[in-house]
């Protein structure tokens, strides 16, 4: 989760448990980002990724009497959005499908940055399986090490470890000269 | 070669943002979500106080069932003992009417013998 998430405080949370409208808003304008993303990288589509988003907050406001803490909370939240998003994956028919390019959702918060390294990161994203995926968003936009990605994901370290060094070596052989697809977006 | 690639990696995997339109409609949902689950909530809280007017009419009821049941009894054993007493009454009349029956054979008897026939006459 980003860091505004990580600040949120048990303070909050305990509003928002009480009831606290104001503090639940607060909650969910923190950890949004993250669930979004996370969501919107696994699925595929911005529809699917809303939807998923949503479900989550809604099983979180039933659930948060038994939220004990901010750090918990983030758990709770990568934990649900990971495994629902896995669910809905396996259950899909065509999960390999490549959405058209104005489908393509944003991967980046660089707007400025190569629409070309978007879309070829996002063919390579969505060639993976399921669970490969998650390990590789939870690695790399969720910044969690391998044994709290075993944690989230109930997985043995040693597949998270096999999934990464798979999905690393694939995305190498695959993608293409760093140089033209620099995501910094700066000018030649 | 892999730093390279896992710094591409973060960069272009930072969190998105969902929309603004979204977010707020959102926070609306959870937060009437939240309101039904508080109501239904409220009216779980109620039951106890149904259960307890039920748990009022079942015992009136089964009071009501008990002085009933006890009513029955009572005048299944008062129509008991009146026809015992009955009984007992026929059987009374039955004793007597065979004494009597019997004192009317011996006097019959008695008067059926000629006066000479006694002795000494």
């Amino acid at each position: 989760m980003n860091e505004a998430a990580q600040d949120f405080s048990d303070e909050q949370l305990g509003k928002a448990r009480a009831g606290e409208a104001a503090a639940l808003a607060a909650l969910i304008r923190a950890h949004q980002r993250s669930v979004y993303s996370l969501a919107l990288r696994m699925l595929g589509t911005r529809d699917l990724a809303e939807d998923l988003t949503q479900d989550v907050f809604m099983q979180l406001s039933g659930n948060l009497k038994s939220i004990v803490s901010s750090t918990h909370l983030v758990f709770w939240l990568r934990k649900v959005t990971s495994h629902r998003a896995i669910d809905q994956l396996r259950r899909r028919a065509r999960i390999e499908t490549i959405p058209l390019d104005e489908e393509i959702p944003q991967l980046s918060t660089v707007d400025d940055g190569d629409p070309l390294l978007h879309r070829h990161l996002w063919r390579l994203l969505l060639s993976l399986s399921p669970s490969a995926r998650a390990v590789l968003l939870l690695r790399y936009q969720e910044d969690l090490d391998p044994i709290d990605i075993a944690r989230t994901l109930d997985m043995p370290i040693n597949t998270v470890k096999s999934h990464l060094k798979r999905s690393l070596e694939v995305l190498r052989q695959k993608a293409p000269n760093p140089e033209p697809l620099r995501c910094e977006g700066k000018s030649p | 070669m892999n730093e390279e690639l896992e710094s591409r990696l973060r960069a272009a995997l930072r969190p998105v943002a969902p929309s603004d339109e979204f977010t707020r409609d959102l926070i609306a949902r959870v937060a009437a979500d939240q309101r039904s689950s508080s109501d239904a909530r409220s009216a779980h809280g109620r039951r106890p106080r149904a259960r307890g007017w039920w748990l009022s009419a079942s015992v009136a009821a089964s009071l009501l069932v008990a002085a009933g049941v006890q009513h029955q009894l009572q005048e299944r054993h008062e129509r008991e003992r009146g026809l015992e007493a009955r009984r007992e009454v026929i059987e009374a009349l039955r004793v007597t009417s065979q004494k009597l029956n019997l004192a009317y054979e011996v006097i019959k008897n008695q008067s059926s013998f000629p006066a000479d026939d006694k002795p000494g006459a």
